[in-house]
């Protein structure tokens, strides 16, 4: 489960001196949202909403100028390894080792999460069962399609059993077949109970998938709810024109 | 003991790497030692002169001086016949040199003149230079025997005329050469350490950042200390190997193609490669520190070689600086790092006495600048700038 509360976070603007008015970009303002154990929480929000800087929070990789949050009881300020441990995240590019083959990709994680060679070669064989990889498992990842490539980092962000899985943009570059096939996947994730947070900036994707939508504006949290409730709330029945309300409304917001 | 696993999977990732595999195992060990060996033992070969070598010299004339014919004779070479056009043969180096004895050369010696010779040599061609050298130094000889007996005949001592006996004692055991000679060593040592480790620090530091496979990596649960460890390891393992395998292919090429260098007093024997090698091995951990925290900097592989580039002055300003100062080893040069190894390595080629002390605060210097490099490092890899 996560809980986010007032997250805040500036960075420098390039090539202005510290002292300088305006020095900092605002990336993510207040943002605070729950995301749920067993559901399917999106992140959604057009490019440099803020999605990207809000999830490294989460994953301890930036800290928070100020506000908190926790992953599964653990806050991501203090207990920082207490937080990877609970949690998978895939950032929204694959990075995955080109002169590895898939296989070694996810051992390599394994082995730095703390499994032994053994469990970390039944896990990868699992993994690679589980996410239909075995056409390609053996395989150097530098020929791989977006969708294998994908695949190999679903399953080293899953290799240490994470309760609370993290998904930046995964569905990036994949084709139909692929982005249906991970759909079906992430769901089964959060049908084996795990909390799961997507980010997307792709409407229908999120209203096909998600249970409950975060929509993230010029970094802060414009509405929270789910799918339904949002369309109740703006009065719309099209999530596209929900988000041009919602958001529309945070311009306002701000601009008063 | 995550850092073995970091430091295992970059070594076999970088195995899988040609480019790495070409600066690591062959340009560094093999190509530069065999280039610069090479050409030292092969200049040297040109330079040297063999006087027990027999060869010929063409001479004009030869019937009008026997006895200088003969002296030639006794020093090994043979007089053959001088080609038609001198000029044209000795410019398109058809002859090497053309001794040319002109008709009253005998006329002159019995009336105590000057005996004139010209020496037919073309100075821009090297082994005309060199074949001239021979010639001239038996001809001094031949000159000073006639010259003695000359006096001799006259009643004079013929050291009347060495007014002067000039004793030079030079108390340097290494000579301005010698130090170019053995700075040969260090300079290959040094060059194939950072050969051998620059593409690899620059694939696990910055080429990770540009694959942007450093986000998921740092997002484990595990310290970043193992991280940068694992990756310093990896690459120490390549410097090593790199300069292990140049150490092999020096002895190997001085083996096979012995010189003697300054009298023997050069030496690139088993024992003097070894003893250079050891006391080189500091440098293994400080060059692989400085290898990836200059890569950990830079944003993408192509600024990391821009940086690493630059840095490859590093090692090879000591090599230039000593051709010009001469910098003693003394206890105040001895912590630098790079620059004690190269007077360390000189020495030890030269097969002077290197002090105890001048090792230990060596290796003490040197140990403590890879250790600021690694604290350097390891911040650099906590700060959130290095997502960026």
């Amino acid at each position: 489960m996560i809980v986010a509360n007032d997250l805040r976070k500036c960075f420098k603007r390039p090539g202005v001196r510290k002292s300088a008015k305006n020095s900092d970009i605002v990336a993510v303002d207040n943002v605070s949202f729950t995301a749920d154990d067993g559901s399917i929480t999106g992140l959604l929000g057009p490019n440099g909403a803020g999605k990207s800087t809000t999830l490294r929070m989460l994953a301890t990789l930036v800290s928070p100028d100020s506000g908190t949050a926790t992953i599964d009881g653990a806050d991501v300020s203090g207990d920082v390894l207490a937080v990877r441990k609970q949690l998978g995240f895939m950032p929204h590019n694959a990075g995955i080792y080109p002169r590895l083959s898939a296989r070694e990709n996810i051992h390599y994680y394994a082995r730095l999460c703390g499994l032994g060679k053994q469990q970390a070669q039944e896990r990868v064989g699992q993994l690679i069962e589980q996410l239909d990889m075995k056409g390609f498992a053996d395989r150097r990842a530098a020929g791989f399609s977006q969708g294998q490539k994908t695949k190999v980092a679903l399953g080293r962000a899953l290799v240490h059993r994470p309760q609370t899985i993290m998904l930046d943009e995964p569905t990036n570059g994949l084709d139909v077949m692929a982005t249906r096939g991970l759909r079906e996947i992430i769901r089964q994730l959060a049908g084996d109970g795990h909390c799961i947070l997507f980010s997307s900036h792709i409407m229908q994707e999120v209203a096909a998938l998600c249970d409950h939508i975060a929509i993230i504006s010029a970094g802060r949290i414009a509405m929270e709810d789910t799918l339904q409730g949002i369309l109740t709330r703006t009065d719309q029945t099209d999530l596209e024109d929900a988000f041009v309300q919602a958001t529309g409304s945070a311009t306002t917001e701000q601009d008063v | 003991m995550s850092f073995l696993v970091v430091m295992v999977k970059e070594i076999v990732d970088n195995l899988r790497d040609r480019q790495t595999l070409f600066y690591a195992l062959l340009f560094g060990p093999v190509l530069l030692p065999l280039i610069l060996g090479g050409s030292l033992v092969a200049s040297f070969k040109q330079l040297s002169i063999d006087f027990d070598e027999v060869s010929t010299l063409s001479v004009v004339n030869a019937s009008s001086a026997p006895n200088l014919v003969d002296f030639l004779y006794s020093n090994n070479i043979d007089v053959v016949d001088a080609p038609d056009d001198i000029d044209q043969s000795v410019r398109y180096g058809d002859t090497l040199v053309v001794l040319e004895i002109p008709e009253d050369f005998s006329e002159a010696l019995r009336n105590a003149s000057p005996a004139p010779l010209t020496l037919h040599v073309n100075s821009a061609d090297k082994k005309s230079s060199k074949a001239s050298r021979r010639v001239r130094t038996i001809l001094n000889v031949y000159e000073q025997t006639i010259n003695s007996l000359r006096l001799q005949h006259r009643g004079i001592d013929p050291a009347t005329f060495n007014a002067l006996q000039v004793i030079e004692n030079d108390v340097s055991s290494e000579g301005a050469n010698g130090q170019l000679l053995a700075s040969i060593l260090p300079f290959l040592f040094i060059m194939s350490m950072v050969m051998g480790g620059y593409y690899l620090a620059i694939d696990t530091t910055a080429g990770e950042r540009e694959r942007q496979s450093l986000e998921p990596l740092l997002s484990l649960p595990l310290s970043r200390a193992a991280i940068v460890f694992g990756k310093y390891g990896a690459t120490l393992a390549f410097v090593t190997l790199s300069s292990l395998l140049t150490a092999i292919s020096v002895y190997t090429l001085f083996r096979v193609f012995p010189i003697e260098l300054l009298n023997g007093q050069i030496r690139f024997d088993g024992a003097t490669v070894t003893r250079a090698f050891l006391l080189a091995s500091p440098l293994l951990f400080f060059i692989s520190a400085l290898l990836i925290t200059v890569s950990a900097i830079t944003r993408s592989t192509k600024e990391a070689q821009t940086y690493l580039g630059l840095m490859m002055i590093i090692p090879m300003a000591p090599f230039f600086v000593l051709q010009f100062l001469t910098v003693r080893s003394t206890s105040a040069t001895m912590p630098y790092p790079m620059l004690s190894q190269y007077q360390l390595l000189e020495s030890a080629v030269l097969g002077n006495k290197i002090p105890w002390h001048h090792i230990a605060l060596s290796a003490t210097g040197t140990l403590l600048g890879t250790a600021l490099l690694l604290a350097l490092a390891s911040w650099l890899y906590r700060r959130e700038r290095i997502l960026s």
